[in-house]
C-alpha cells in the first residue's frame, strides 16, 4: 500500500485545509494533528474544531465555551498554534448583528423566540456556522493556516453550500408568501382561487393554533433586511472554498462500512469541483501475518495466548489491506496517509504532537528491512509492511522528522 | 420489561446503531415475531446488511416475517400536507413555489411531528382494537441529537398548539412517546471517552423527557483475554524489545481496560449493566455474526423471555 507523502507535504503548505468524512473517524482528533503538523513546521495556525470531546478540548485548552482561539504551547520552536470550538449560537448572533443594517433590526430578530430556536436547532446551522467561523478567520493576518473540522454530515455538498442554500431560502418567495400569502397564485388565475387560498390558509392557521405563523412571519420578516449582507458572505465563502490555496482532506476508516462512504465523498467533492488534496486513512490496524517462530523466546502459555489474540490483528491487518488498496483502486485522489491505531487516543498535547508527527511522516521508516525482519515483520518487498510503532517509541522519531525531505525521497524509492 | 414496540436505535455517528438494530430485528423475527426495521439515515448500510441495494418507502419482506422500509422525510411531509391541503392544485403550487420548503425547513417540529405520526401507523392498536401491523418497530436511527429532537417535538408541539386538530393527534403522539410499553430508545455507544459521554448526556435528556431507555449497548468491545500477571509480562517484554505479537497483545489489554471503564461508567449512570457487543474481526460482519449479535442483544434486553 503506498502512501503519498509529498502530496501530505503540500496539504500543509496550503491556506486552508477543510477535513470531511463520515462520523466517528476521528475528523476532529485528525483535524487538530493537521494544525499541530503545520506549526511543528513553522506555519501559524488555526483549528477550529466542532464538538470535540472533552479530554481533547483538554489537550488543546479548551473550555466549555472557548469560541475564541486558544494559543497552544507546542514547544521546540513551533510556530503558533490556536484552537477553537465551534459554537453555532455564537457565531450566529454575531453574523445577525453583523450584517443588520442597524442594531434594532438586529436586536428583533436576536428576541425572537423561533430565531432562538433555529439558531442552535435547525438543521444545517451547524454547517453554516462552521463556514461563517471559517469566513471570519480568514480575515484574521494572524493565520497563515485554517484547518477546519466540519459536522458529521452524509452529504457534504450539503455542508458546503449550506451558506448559499440559506441565503437563498431567506431571499426565496417565502418571505412574500409569509407577508402575503395569495402572492403565490400569479395573474392569470380566477380570483376564486384567491378566495380558495385564503380560505385554506385560515383553516391551517386555526389548525397550527395561530401564534405559529404569525411568530413565523415576522422572523421571515425581519430576516428579509440581512438578505444582502448573507449573500455577500456566502459568496465569499464558497470563492474561499474553491481558491487555490485551498484543499479538502477526506477522513476514513479502512472498516468495510464507511468505505462507500468515503468513496461518496470523493465523488460528491469531484462533482461539486471542489479541490480535494486526498485522503488520510485513521485507525488503521497494520498487523501483517506473523513469520513463523514469532515470539520464540516468551514462555509456551503466554505465547500461546498472544498467538491466538495476534490472529484477530492479523484479520483486521488483512481486512484494513484490502480496504485501503479499495480506495486506490476506486478514489480518484491519492491516499496522504494511513494512520495506525494507536494504543491510546490523542488526549494530551503530547499525545497530539506525536500524532502531529505521525500523521506528516507515516510510514517513514528509520528502519532498514532487516532490522524489521529482526523484529519479526514479514517486511517482503512491495509488500504491505509496518507501521511506524516501534519508531514512535524512540527518540530518533523526531530526527526522522526534521529529516523528512530525505525520508520522502527514501519513501517514494522504496515503494512502501 | 419486554422490549418496547416502537424501538429507536440511537447514538452517535459510526457507533454500529445499524448493526445493533439489523441484528435484533433479525434475531427477534426469527423467534416468531412481526417485525419492521426502519432505515432513517440515507446511507443505506441497513439494507446492505440483508443483502439489498436500497430499501422502498412501503414496507417490503427482507426475511421471513421480517420487514424494511425507507423513511424519505421530505417526501412524508409533502405527502402529509397533500393530505391536508386536499386540493391538488393548490398543494402543487404550493410545493412548487420554494416557499413550502422554506416553511417547514423553518417552523420546527413540523418534520419531527409529520415522521412521528408516520412511525406510530405500525405499532399503535387501531381503532376498536384493530391489532397493529408489526409486534416489534425497531427504527435505525437517526443520530443522538436528532433522535432527541424527534422525540422531544410532541411536547413541545403541544405546548405550542394548545387546541384545535392538530392538539389532539399531538396529544396522542405525546401518549405514545411516553407510554412506556410503546416507545423506548436503545443507546448505542463506543468503549471511547466522547461516544460515552454523549451517551450519558443523551441519557440525561431523554430521562427529562420520562423516555424509556433499555440497557444501553457498548459495541465493539474486546474479550478479556490477558490476566494482570500477563499484561504485566507483556509490558516487561515490550520494554526489552518489541514486536508485533507483542504490539497487538498491548492494543488488545489496552483496549479492554479502556473497555472495562466505560462499562463500569455506563453501569453506575444507568443502574443496570451495559450490553457488550464483542469486536467482530471478520472482514465484514457477515450472517452469522449478525446471529450472534441478535441473540446476546435479545437476551440482554429481556426479548427471550416472555
Amino acid at each position: 500500500m503506498r502512501t503519498d507523502p509529498s502530496a501530505l507535504a503540500a496539504l500543509l503548505r496550503q491556506r486552508l485545509i477543510v477535513c470531511v468524512g463520515a462520523g466517528g473517524v476521528g475528523k476532529t482528533t485528525t483535524a487538530a494533528a493537521l494544525a499541530a503538523a503545520a506549526a511543528l513546521r513553522g506555519r501559524a495556525t488555526v483549528v477550529i474544531t466542532v464538538d470535540p470531546s472533552r479530554r481533547l478540548k483538554d489537550a488543546l485548552g479548551l473550555t466549555e465555551l472557548s469560541s475564541e482561539p486558544q494559543a497552544l504551547a507546542l514547544g521546540d520552536g513551533a510556530a503558533r498554534l490556536d484552537a477553537l470550538a465551534l459554537d453555532t449560537k455564537r457565531t450566529f448572533d454575531r453574523l445577525i448583528e453583523r450584517v443588520a443594517p442597524r442594531p434594532d433590526v438586529a436586536q428583533r430578530i436576536l428576541a425572537n423566540r423561533l430565531y432562538q430556536e433555529l439558531s442552535s436547532e435547525l438543521g444545517g446551522s451547524t454547517e453554516y456556522m462552521a463556514m461563517e467561523r471559517l469566513h471570519e478567520l480568514l480575515q484574521d493576518a494572524r493565520y497563515e493556516l485554517i484547518v477546519v473540522d466540519t459536522p458529521p454530515s452524509a452529504d457534504v455538498r450539503a455542508l458546503l453550500e449550506a451558506p448559499l442554500r440559506m441565503t437563498e431560502l431567506l431571499a426565496s418567495q417565502a418571505v412574500d408568501f409569509l407577508k402575503s400569502p395569495a402572492a403565490i397564485i400569479t395573474g392569470q388565475e380566477s380570483s376564486l382561487m384567491r378566495m380558495t387560498l385564503g380560505a385554506v390558509l385560515k383553516a391551517l392557521e386555526r389548525w397550527t393554533g395561530l401564534t405559529l405563523l404569525r411568530e413565523l412571519s415576522d422572523f421571515v420578516s425581519g430576516f428579509e433586511h440581512l438578505v444582502d449582507g448573507f449573500r455577500a458572505r456566502a459568496q465569499a465563502i464558497e470563492q474561499a472554498l474553491r481558491a487555490p490555496d485551498a484543499s479538502f482532506a477526506i477522513i476514513a476508516t479502512p472498516e468495510p462500512n464507511t468505505l462507500s462512504a468515503t468513496l461518496a465523498f470523493d465523488r460528491e467533492l469531484g462533482a461539486g469541483n471542489y479541490p480535494v488534496a486526498g485522503i488520510i486513512a485513521n485507525r488503521v490496524y497494520d498487523f501483517p501475518p506473523l513469520l513463523r517462530g514469532a515470539g520464540r523466546q516468551i514462555p509456551a502459555p503466554l505465547r500461546d495466548k498472544l498467538t491466538a489474540n495476534y490472529a484477530d490483528f492479523a484479520a483486521l491487518g488483512a481486512r484494513d489491506r484490502a480496504a485501503l488498496e479499495t480506495l486506490r483502486a476506486e478514489a480518484s485522489v491519492p491516499l496522504l496517509a494511513a494512520l495506525p491505531v494507536l494504543e491510546e487516543a490523542p488526549t494530551s498535547l503530547t499525545a497530539l504532537r506525536r500524532a502531529a508527527l505521525q500523521s506528516y511522516s507515516s510510514r517513514v521508516y528509520a528502519d532498514s528491512a532487516a532490522a524489521l525482519r529482526r523484529r519479526g515483520f514479514a517486511a517482503r518487498a512491495g509488500a504491505w509492511t509496518v507501521s511506524c510503532w516501534p519508531a514512535m517509541r524512540r527518540s530518533s522519531f523526531i530526527l526522522t522528522l526534521t529529516r523528512l525531505p530525505c525520508s520522502a525521497s527514501i519513501l517514494a524509492r522504496s515503494r512502501l | 420489561m419486554a422490549i418496547p414496540r416502537l424501538l429507536f436505535v440511537t447514538g452517535k455517528g459510526g457507533v454500529g446503531k445499524t448493526t445493533v438494530a439489523a441484528a435484533l430485528g433479525q434475531h427477534v423475527a426469527e423467534r416468531g415475531e412481526r417485525v419492521l426495521v426502519v432505515e432513517m439515515a440515507a446511507d443505506r448500510s441497513l439494507a446492505a446488511l440483508f443483502g439489498h441495494s436500497a430499501l422502498a418507502t412501503e414496507p417490503a419482506s427482507l426475511a421471513p416475517r421480517l420487514d424494511g422500509v425507507r423513511v424519505e422525510t421530505r417526501a412524508l411531509v409533502e405527502s402529509y400536507f397533500r393530505r391536508l391541503l386536499r386540493l391538488p392544485f393548490l398543494s402543487r403550487r404550493l410545493f412548487a413555489s420554494g416557499t413550502f420548503q422554506a416553511v417547514t425547513a423553518a417552523a420546527p417540529g413540523v418534520t419531527e411531528f409529520v415522521v412521528l405520526e408516520h412511525l406510530v401507523q405500525w405499532t399503535a392498536t387501531g381503532w376498536l382494537g384493530r391489532r397493529a401491523p408489526y409486534d416489534l418497530v425497531i427504527v435505525d436511527g437517526p443520530a443522538c441529537g436528532h433522535a432527541l429532537r424527534l422525540l422531544g417535538t410532541p411536547r413541545q408541539l403541544a405546548a405550542l398548539v394548545p387546541r384545535g386538530p392538530l392538539a389532539s393527534t399531538v396529544g396522542r403522539l405525546v401518549r405514545l412517546v411516553g407510554d412506556q410499553t410503546h416507545t423506548g430508545v436503545l443507546l448505542v455507544t463506543l468503549p471511547d471517552e466522547m461516544a460515552v459521554s454523549e451517551t450519558l448526556e443523551a441519557r440525561a435528556t431523554l430521562k427529562r423527557l420520562d423516555l424509556r431507555l433499555t440497557r444501553p449497548v457498548l459495541n465493539r468491545v474486546w474479550p478479556r483475554r490477558f490476566s494482570a500477571a500477563d499484561a504485566a509480562a507483556v509490558a516487561a517484554l515490550r520494554a526489552r524489545r518489541d514486536e508485533p505479537l507483542l504490539a497487538a497483545a498491548g492494543l488488545e489489554i489496552t483496549a479492554r481496560r479502556e473497555a472495562e471503564r466505560h462499562l463500569g461508567r455506563l453501569r453506575r449512570a444507568f443502574g443496570a449493566a451495559p450490553l457488550p457487543v464483542h469486536e467482530v474481526c471478520r472482514e465484514a460482519i457477515d450472517p452469522s455474526a449478525l446471529a450472534d449479535i441478535g441473540r446476546s442483544l435479545a437476551r440482554g434486553l429481556g426479548a427471550d423471555a416472555n
